[in-house]
This record gives C-alpha cells, structure tokens and sequence, in this order.
C-alpha cells in the first residue's frame, strides 16, 4: 500500500504535466527538414517530428503561409506555391519556433525574351544591330543553368549573321554589322524548339555619287538629281533632303528639297549666270553651270 | 552628509538614464536608416556604365529596397508604384496580398547591399546585377515577433530604365552566383 503511493503520485503528476503541456501547447521538440532545393513549379514537402499542434509558416516570393498542423506529419507544399524562383523560409512554431530555408530553381526554358536594336538601320554600319536574349520558364522566373542561343540574321533567302552563344548569368547578346542590301532583316534566337523573332527594316546608308543636272525655265531655273543611291545601289528613301545651293554673282540661295520616286527636284530664283551644287548629309554633289537667261 | 550622497546618487542615476536613452535612440536611428547599397561596375560589359548611369542605378536600387521594405512591413502595395515593374512588381504584390491575409509581416532591418553590374546591354535598355545583401530579418504573426535572423542572400537583377529611373524588373534569390 505504501509502495504504491509514490507510483500513484507519479502518475497523477505525470498526467497533470501533460494536461498543462498541452493547455499551453507545449509539446516534443518540434524540428522540420526541408528540400535541399526545388524545381518551379513541382510540389514537395517539409518532414517534421515532434508530436502535437504546431503552427507551420512559409514565407516566399509570393508566399505567405500560415496553418496549423500536426507534428510528425508531412508538411504539402503545392506546386502554385513554389512557382517563382528565390529563397524560401519555412518556420515551424510549438511554444518554440524552428525555421530552415530552401531555394526554389527555374524550371525548363518556355520563352526566350529578345530585345533588339535598332527597329530602322542604314546598310553597311559596322556594329550596328546587337541584340540580347534572356531565356525564361513558364512562371517567368530567369533560366540561369547556361543555355546555348542561336543568333541568325537573314534577309530574303540569304544569311547575314549566324552564331551561337552561351548564356552567361541568364543572358547571352550578339553585335553585328547591318547588310549590304535594303529591305527587312530578319532577327531569330532560337534555344531548342523555342525561337521569338525581330524585324529590323535597312534602310539605303548615305547617298553615294550624287548628281544633278539643271537648265533654265521661264520662270528661273530647274534642277534634279539623278536617281539616288547608296555605295551599295540601294535607292536612297524618298524624304531624304537634299540641299541645292546656286551661287552667283549677287550671292548664294539655298533649297532643300525631299527626295520623290528617288529624286530630289527644285525650282530657283536665277536671272544671272549661276553655278549650282548639291548635298546631302556629308555627301557632296556635282556642280552644274546654268547660263544667264 | 547623506543628502550629498542621496544628490550624487540621483545625478548618476539620471546621467545613467540619459545615457541609455542617447543610445537607445541612436540604434533606432540606425534601424531605421536606409538601406546601403555599394556598386561596383568595373565586370559590366558589353557597354560600359556611365558615371550618370553608376549615379542612377544606386540611387534607384536602394529607394527600391527601401520601398519593398516599407510594402512588406506594413502590407501596403503603394511603395511598389515607381520602382518595381514586371515579374518582380507581380511577386511583391502577390507576396503583399498573401501576407494581408495570414497576418504576417516581414521587417528588413540594416539592410547592406554589395551590388556588382556584371551585364550592361549594348544599347543601355537592360543591365543585369548581382547583389549579396545582408540584413536582420524580422517576420510577426499579428503584430507578434516570432522569427528573427540575420540573413545572407544573392539576388539575381534586371533593371531596365524607365521615364525618369531605372525600375527593378527581375529580383531572384539564388544559393549563389
């Protein structure tokens, strides 16, 4: 009878120790195992040991999480949860807190985003249309895991450009010079199956052997450009100026004038003997004598 | 005699007290402080920074932090207007709206950013970076601190410039660069 008091007591107590654990939610030492590291967009899940109610939190880019759970039970994490790439913190509260950290990695490239320059470009430039490529999964996030693009440049049927380039960091980038012929451009990177293209119109560059030729009119004087072209045969756009300057002995008079259908076209004031020049840009003309009316 | 003593007594303690308080508010001024932000452009290729650029780039990273710091702490998506756009602007909002509602609230607290410029696109439209940010990490359950830690992350980030700054369009923690 006396031996069994303090088994008894023991008991009781025991079992009090319990019931005040439990009404103030202490329970086991919680602890939580994470993935060492997540693919976007895969479900996984946080181990824990520990018995009792604990409160689970995760916080992540675009996560903020929190639930009760039970102890010694797998944590589900879902896949719209673990979405984006970054760093995410998972903490585990019973009476104590226990958190751990995992990081979430880019899926599979879905999409190459290509920024090229320049959208409008004169033929012959060295350096003059670059471009760079980032490749990125399905929920956006930046494919870091080195990738090779394939830069290609065509226009019509024949290459301009071809070059493969490994991403480095999550972007790889080309620079070239812009084609000899006029017309659209056509700017591909391609990773795998996936390509997004650019267009960038060439433009002629700057007139090249320009030439004019005048006579007199009843009203002053007339002249124009032959067709104009660029070194490469490229006619030169309509809009771009050209500047007749007709000088005599009273002075200068300067006009410029668009180019039309490949030709620039003005009409001057000239009673006297005139000599006319030409220009456009940096580029000289040809000089005409026109007599006196 | 014991008055004198009593005076010098009081005088201590109050000194001691002021003291204290001349600390205590000189760490609050150092919790709140703006974030620090070191760049460093000389790996940035294949154009190189500017100094106006180096200027704006630290200008506009550490408001951004400082804004993404105030949006976490106080759940509010208007410090988010200006200087997130995109995929980075999208998470945070998402991230706000979550937190509204579990209650959670995240602090970042003597933030410390070594920001490198490490791609600088040829025409200027894009520079990537790679910051090692470090900072004490507070995170409350209503309003109650429950976690708190000083944190050492890499990000991964695209600015692009904007109007009037450079924005922050991809912000992406990695275990390392």
């Amino acid at each position: 009878m006396r031996r069994s008091f303090p088994l008894r007591t023991t008991l009781l107590l025991s079992g009090a120790c319990l019931l005040v654990a439990s009404m103030l939610g202490v329970s086991a030492a919680q602890e939580l195992t994470v993935p060492a590291s997540v693919t976007a967009g895969d479900e996984t899940a946080i181990s824990t040991t520990g018995s009792g109610a604990a409160t689970f939190y995760l916080l992540g880019p675009s996560v903020s999480r929190r639930n009760e759970v039970s102890l010694g039970q797998e944590i589900h994490l879902q896949a719209r949860e673990l979405q984006n790439a970054g760093d995410y913190m998972a903490i585990l509260c019973s009476g104590t807190c226990r958190s751990a950290s995992f990081y979430v990695n880019a899926a599979k490239p879905a999409s190459v985003t290509f920024l090229v320059h320049p959208s409008r470009v004169p033929t012959g430039q060295s350096d003059a249309v670059s471009g760079v490529a980032f490749p990125f999964d399905q929920f956006h996030n930046l494919v870091l895991v080195p990738k090779t693009i394939n830069f290609q440049l065509t226009t019509g049927n024949s290459s301009v450009f071809s070059q493969p380039a490994h991403t480095r960091d999550g972007v790889a980038w080309f620079r070239t010079a812009s084609g000899k012929a006029a017309g659209m451009l056509q700017v591909v990177a391609s990773l795998d199956d996936l390509s997004a293209k650019r267009a960038v119109q060439q433009v002629a560059s700057d007139p090249c052997n320009l030439r004019i030729q005048g006579q007199r009119t009843a009203n002053g004087i007339v002249v124009e450009t032959e067709p104009v072209h660029d070194c490469a045969g490229n006619p030169v756009p309509d809009g771009t100026i050209v500047t007749f300057t007709a000088t005599d002995a009273s002075g200068k008079d300067t006009v410029d004038a668009p180019i039309k259908k490949g030709i620039a076209k003005a009409q001057m004031d000239a009673p006297g003997a005139v000599v006319v020049s030409a220009a456009s840009g940096v580029v000289m003309g040809n000089e005409v004598r026109i007599g006196a009316h | 005699m014991r008055r004198v003593a009593n005076c010098i007594l009081q005088f201590r303690i109050l000194a001691l007290a002021a003291t204290l308080l001349l600390v205590l508010s000189s760490t609050s001024f150092a919790v709140d402080s703006s974030p620090r932000v070191q760049l460093n452009i000389a790996k940035a290729g294949p154009r190189a920074v500017e100094s106006l650029t180096e200027r704006g780039i630290l200008r506009d990273y550490r408001f951004a932090w400082n804004s993404m710091a105030q949006a976490l702490e106080f759940n509010t998506f208007d410090p988010l207007e200006g200087p997130f756009a995109g995929e980075a602007k999208t998470w945070l909002r998402d991230t706000i709206t979550n937190q509204q509602r579990s209650g959670l609230s995240q602090r970042y607290v003597n933030q410390n950013h070594q920001l490198e410029a490490v791609f600088y696109a040829p025409e200027g439209d894009v520079m990537e970076l790679h910051d090692t940010a470090d900072y004490q990490l507070q995170i409350s359950d209503g309003g109650k601190l429950i976690h708190e830690e000083h944190v050492v992350l890499h990000f991964v980030v695209l600015m692009t410039p904007a109007a009037d700054r450079w924005v922050i369009r991809q912000l992406q923690a990695v275990p390392q660069f």
